[in-house]
């Protein structure tokens, strides 16, 4: 009963903390602009997504240390500070962009300027990390993140043609503006597969005391807590690809998103497109900023744990108080959060390889997996998820300067 | 593992060398701000139809009225470098024109 409880909660906990800020601004964006086009990136995203958080989430359980630590320990110290370097930069973009999202639903809901609400939004966050448990940032803020499955709602209001939704989730190219539409698929498989993600849900099963008897746990809650939270991706996407694109109405603001829902749903939808907002990027703010202080201390030996009280893990309280407060300073002057949230959709994409290919090598291991290694099926779509990556990091440099 | 570190930090840093440049180029071409332009226009329209059912609130409608009139501002400034003839004048005057009447419908809706 403990076991299914703890499958359930999980499924939930994915599936509410799945939207943020980076996939309501791309997905709505590629709707808008390529209809149902760029559904077949989102499945995609999603499938990698959960087959690397089964994987790391396996490490873990297995071998009771985090891929950050496996990453450090197997490959020395001069080659990790290469994902830790990268994942650490980007990663503090997506934080701020995080930032920006609650911070651009509170104005829109006040009509107080996004910038005002940027140091507010960081003190909220440190004063939960400070005072709460892993148990509550993580799980808390993604039960209240339930609140996106109006995207579901308001997508199936609009009757869409599931035949040509269907369509979509097969590759396909437009006619013309192709930069744009590689440009948006790299934006959304970036916010699809960012590696705070994998990271911190590694981090998670160390924190929530997973071993081997957890495996099956692992496997439901990456796969289906991801296909189903992927499921409201593609909602987002329906809904902008039925409201925008029909009026020709392309995402410049974070502004012009919330009609997706305000025209299916009336007042409730435009209320709980705010709510959406400001509670998935919060709980994504408080996510990413454990996910970079578990980082640094995995990656230096230092003491931590989110359970513990900051006097008895300083040093990683210390990064997650000053990180936090450093992300608000680009919102609080003013940097626009959809830009902000575009070139760090980008540039998380490029990061991938410095994490996905050293996986390839962890999950073959069998003084650390021992009978968990890698199966020929799971070796291959890592392959293939590598393979991706590299494809990104290649693509991201020509396609921010042509389609961005 | 060491070479492939090397080639992905400075990939890495000439990517951020362009997304620093990209942020800072001259302005788009023609077609580009025509289609910025009217997608504001049709975002006041579709504003302006949902305050009137009562799905958006005032506060709303007026701080996308707002970023209309900033995205107005700008295309001003910038549509005539990009048209070169006098037919693409003629198309970007129709389109700020439209805008400008999309934009007055909705504080005609609003009452601002």
């Amino acid at each position: 009963m403990k076991k299914w409880s703890e499958v359930a909660l999980g499924v939930i906990t994915s599936i509410g903390g799945f939207l943020e800020v980076g996939s309501i601004a791309t997905s709505t964006q590629g709707g808008a602009e390529f209809g149902y086009r760029l559904a077949w990136v989102l499945v995609l995203g999603t499938l990698s997504l959960a087959l690397l958080m089964e994987m790391t989430g396996r490490l873990a359980a297995v071998s009771k240390r985090t891929y950050v630590d496996l990453l450090r320990e197997r490959f020395g110290y001069r080659f990790f500070l290469l994902p830790l370097v990268a994942v650490f930069l980007v990663s503090f973009l997506v934080l701020a962009s995080e930032i920006g999202g609650v911070s651009i639903a509170l104005q829109m809901a006040t009509g107080i300027n996004f910038a005002w609400w940027a140091i507010p939004v960081a003190l909220l966050g440190w004063v939960l990390l400070w005072r709460g448990t892993f148990g509550i940032v993580e799980k808390g803020t993604a039960l209240l993140g339930l609140v996106a499955l109006v995207f579901a709602v308001g997508a199936l209001k609009l009757h869409p043609a599931w035949p040509a939704v269907g369509h979509g989730m097969l590759p396909s190219l437009p006619s013309d503006n192709r930069a744009r539409y590689w440009y948006l698929a790299v934006s959304i498989l970036g916010a699809s597969i960012s590696p705070y993600l994998y990271l911190f849900y590694s981090a998670g099963a160390l924190e929530d005391g997973w071993t081997m008897e957890h495996l099956g746990v692992n496997r439901v809650t990456a796969g289906l807590g991801n296909v189903f939270g992927g499921g409201l991706a593609v909602a987002a996407l329906i809904a902008a690809a039925l409201v925008l694109a029909p009026r020709e109405i392309k995402v410049d603001r974070y502004e012009q998103i919330a009609m997706v829902l305000a025209s299916p749903l009336g007042r409730a939808g435009f209320v709980l497109f705010l709510a959406t907002l400001c509670i998935t990027c919060f709980g994504s703010t408080l996510e990413i900023v454990l996910a970079l202080a578990y980082l640094l201390a995995q990656g230096f030996g230092w003491s931590w744990s989110e359970n513990l009280k900051p006097e008895k893990d300083a040093r990683f309280a210390t990064v997650y108080t000053v990180l936090i407060l450093l992300a608000a300073v680009p919102i609080a002057i003013g940097a626009n959060p959809l830009t902000l949230t575009n070139v760090s959709m980008v540039a998380t994409a490029a990061s991938l390889p410095v994490t996905v290919i050293p996986l390839l090598a962890l999950m073959n291991d069998g003084d650390i997996l021992m009978k968990h290694v890698n199966g020929w099926a799971s070796n291959v779509a890592l392959v293939v998820i590598a393979l991706l990556s590299v494809a990104l990091l290649v693509a991201a440099l020509p396609l921010q300067l042509l389609g961005g | 593992m060491q070479a492939f570190a090397m080639g992905t930090l400075r990939i890495g840093a000439m990517l951020a060398l362009a997304l620093s440049a990209s942020a800072c180029g001259s302005p788009p071409p023609l077609d580009k701000q025509l289609e910025a332009v009217s997608s504001w226009t049709a975002t006041m329209q579709l504003a302006r139809d949902e305050h009137g059912s009562g799905a958006i609130t005032t506060t709303y409608a007026t701080q996308l009225r707002d970023a209309a009139l900033a995205a107005l501002e700008e295309s001003k400034q910038t549509i005539g470098q990009a048209a070169h003839s006098k037919t693409d004048s003629s198309y970007a005057a129709a389109a700020l024109d439209s805008l400008r009447t999309a934009i007055r419908a909705l504080n005609a809706e609003t009452g601002s």
